[in-house]
């Protein structure tokens, strides 16, 4: 039951992340709104509310998850929210002081995010293999 | 936290994952707690004591 639970849970996480990349898509896809700054504002909006979505979603599959995993996950979304504020600032004071070539760009922070807890999610299952 | 798990499935002939299904968690969290690295939290280690008909203290072995 605890499983069924589960599984339905990782499914709708899985269709919300896959709906909030797609209006995320669809709302940096500078062609579309060129001179439509309403319907721009439009997507920006639904990208924002299907996030919501997702985050909620995030969290139910928190909750129907056993304890051992939830653990894992918590311990990886610690790391990676670390690693997101020291990473990130030690990017923005490198950019700032001169020390990279390029300006510092914000769509790198949920990229690193994206890494660091893909890997800490794995290292902390191999841990408890 | 050492505990008499693996010897109580063992004597009853179940898997891991069997145990797994009648505590309701993954094979996985019982491997961890077999092996001490992990320990259950209450409701779970009450759950599992329940299992075989055992007090807590029966089942987990304080390591102090």
């Amino acid at each position: 039951m605890k499983a069924r639970n589960e599984i339905k849970a990782t499914a709708r996480l899985a269709l919300w992340t896959l709906a909030w990349v797609a209006t995320l898509a669809l709302a940096s896809f500078p062609s579309l709104w060129d001179s439509q700054p309403v319907a721009s504002w439009a997507a920006v909006a639904a990208s924002l509310a299907v996030g919501i979505g997702m985050i909620v979603a995030h969290a139910r599959l928190l909750r129907e998850m056993d304890e051992l995993q939830r653990k894992i996950m918590l311990d990886a979304l610690a790391i990676s929210l670390g690693a997101g504020f020291v990473g990130g600032m030690a990017y923005v004071v490198a950019d700032a002081a001169d020390l990279i070539a390029f300006d510092a760009d914000a769509g790198m922070f949920p990229v690193l995010l994206g890494i660091v807890y893909l890997i800490a999610y794995a290292v902390g299952n191999l841990r408890y293999r | 936290m050492k505990n008499r798990l693996k010897d109580l499935r063992t004597e009853r002939n179940w898997t891991q994952a069997d145990l797994a299904q009648r505590a309701g968690v993954s094979r996985q969290t019982i491997n961890a707690i077999e092996t001490g690295k992990f320990d259950p939290s209450l409701p779970l280690a009450f759950s599992l004591a329940k299992l075989f008909a055992l007090r807590i203290e029966e089942l987990f072995l304080d390591d102090q």
